[in-house]
């Protein structure tokens, strides 16, 4: 049996400056944060992300100023707003981007995974996400179906260099379970050169055995597992803790400027000098009161606040 | 136009449940429907509540089949996935859509030009914008795909323009035979429910009308507030008004913090 558990640092020292990253997470959910505040200390640069809707990703990333480029297709805080850092990034020229809708990236992705130079797909057709292009060599080419005479699009497919995805447990060969819905995870891991997985626990394979319908990814498309409590935070994980709301607003504030948002960086991400002294910063006072009730997979309603 | 602008509303109904109301009569009972965030999803909750109680609401995050129960934050809210037929992913959810299965959906935008194309990716220069927007997300997927499509927007003639900055998600495109010529699926855009009013568009020429004005609004007022010329449906109603019934659903049971139909605001 091949053992993949690794350190934090161990697997965030192994991704180069310049790498294209696809991140697991969606909106305020199973976000690999851990990894992306080892990211932003280890001091990467001019990353690459190939996403979906990993806003939390994007904007510690643009806020810490390590995003070079973007092909995506929505960054958005849900409750709070736009994505303070990405988007003043984009203003600014500092980041490039390229947009796709989320069928048309994620069909990207397919493709990798499937083995397939492209795919054709139906949605962007007519549209500006067709026809404005950016960095990318070619993003979707209009063709007549050869059998029926059907108009597609076709889109080239995308092979990220590393897809980092945040599970609920994994055991030590990588094979990987995530509760509650999955986004477009699998799309990503089968379609990235190397896979790592950062998990809430690492479990015997017994666990696994014992409910496979809630496996994601088999160990062999998996490189290293890394074992993070509370790796997703300040976004939640079915099953275990709800997103952290209060962080989560006094982040937004902060990112509203520049300035603000070093200092914030400096307090939780380079100040913390790993995820257990970051952890120890939240407080566990914080941590319990997130935590999720088993009957319903979230906290409670009214136990949220932290009084 | 009336002294209550944004908020004002006959009978106490606040324009925002109108439209609620409104957006719920349009999900038939027993259709799929692909819901977003905010009033839409005040819209399917009510659907489900009353007259369509068998219709399923699919969230792009993988929810599908969600039960109307407390108000989520957003599509991604793991509240939904209490008591959902279906926990899946992202990318099942979207092929829902490309494979033909979903009837109706629901878009709001930062511009919407007379065709119904919408914009929610830049104002400004597409590299280099004024304000960079989230990005499309599945919205292009939603207009290009689904069956029907209903627009919800706050009606304002910056958002209301001739030609939106970014053609995100399409409507008619540029015109009748457009959406057919690009390989799109579905109707297109049938309503646009504003604060104001509600709009189709005219069959043959595809661009956007006054179908109905909400009460205590004139056409002229709709007209004002509208960035290009809007044609006028052959006899411009009123809409109807929300039922007690329906405007006690909203207030007690399904937006009680009045956070998106503002009855607290």
């Amino acid at each position: 049996m091949a053992d993949k558990v690794r350190s934090l640092q161990e697997v965030v020292a192994s991704i180069a400056d310049g790498a294209n990253l696809t991140f697991g997470g969606f909106a305020a959910y199973f976000t690999p944060l851990a990894l992306v505040r080892e990211l932003i200390r280890q001091g990467k640069r001019e990353l690459e992300m190939t996403s979906v809707a990993e806003c939390w990703v994007a904007d510690y990333l643009a806020g810490a100023g390590v995003l070079k480029r973007a092909r995506f297709s929505n960054f958005m805080f849900e409750g709070l707003g736009r994505c303070q850092n990405f988007a003043r990034g984009v203003e600014r020229g500092e980041i490039e981007v390229e947009d796709y809708s989320h069928f048309a990236i994620t069909s990207r992705l397919v493709a990798a995974g499937l083995g397939v130079p492209f795919l054709p797909i139906k949605p962007m057709a007519g549209t500006d996400l067709m026809r404005k292009q950016s960095f990318d060599a070619e993003k979707a080419r209009p063709f007549a179906c050869p059998f029926t005479g059907e108009s597609v699009l076709l889109v080239p497919a995308v092979r990220p260099d590393v897809a980092v995805i945040h599970a609920s447990r994994a055991d030590r060969e990588g094979n990987t379970q995530l509760f509650g819905y999955t986004s477009v995870v699998d799309e990503q891991a089968r379609a990235a050169q190397r896979v790592i997985v950062t998990t809430e626990e690492v479990v015997e394979d017994t666990v696994i055995r014992a409910q496979p319908e809630l496996t994601v990814l088999p160990g062999f498309l998996v490189d290293a597992v890394v074992e993070v409590p509370f790796g997703a935070h300040p976004t939640g994980m079915y099953r275990y803790y709800d997103p952290d709301f209060e962080f989560m607003r006094d982040y937004y504030a902060a990112s509203r400027d520049p300035a603000a948002f070093r200092a914030h960086l400096e307090e939780w991400v380079l100040g913390p000098g790993d995820h257990w002294a970051y952890l120890r910063k939240v407080g566990l006072r914080r941590l319990l009161a997130l935590r999720s009730d088993p009957g319903l997979g979230i906290a409670h309603m009214h136990a949220r606040t932290v009084t | 136009m009336s002294t209550n602008k944004r908020k004002g509303a006959a009978n106490g109904v606040t324009r925002q449940e109108i439209m609620a109301v409104t957006a719920a009569r349009e999900i038939r009972d027993g259709e799929v429907a692909f819901i977003g965030t905010g009033l839409p999803m005040v819209a399917a909750y009510l659907a489900k509540y009353t007259h369509a109680p068998s219709s399923v609401l699919i969230f792009e995050s993988g929810v599908v089949g969600a039960q109307p129960k407390e108000l989520a934050t957003g599509v991604g809210d793991l509240r939904l996935l209490h008591g959902c037929i279906k926990a899946t992913g992202l990318y099942y959810a979207l092929s829902l859509l490309q494979g033909g299965f979903v009837d109706i959906g629901f878009l709001g935008a930062a511009e919407v030009d007379q065709y119904g194309n919408l914009n929610s990716t830049a104002i400004g220069d597409y590299r280099r914008p004024t304000v960079r927007l989230p990005g499309s997300g599945g919205a292009n997927d939603i207009g290009s795909l689904a069956r029907r499509l209903l627009i919800m927007v706050p009606h304002e003639r910056r958002r209301l323009v001739p030609r939106v900055q970014y053609l995100t998600t399409p409507g008619f495109l540029d015109g009748p035979g457009a959406r057919e010529r690009a390989g799109l699926r579905g109707e297109g855009p049938t309503r646009v429910i504003t604060d104001l009013a509600v709009l189709d568009f005219d069959p043959a020429s595809k661009r956007m009308r006054v179908a109905t004005v909400h009460p205590g609004v004139t056409v002229e007022d709709v007209e004002a507030r509208t960035g290009f010329p809007l044609l006028r449906a052959p006899r411009v109603g009123e809409t109807a008004l929300p039922s007690a019934e329906e405007v006690r659903l909203l207030r007690e049971r399904i937006d009680p913090e009045g956070i998106y139909i503002g009855s607290k605001g």
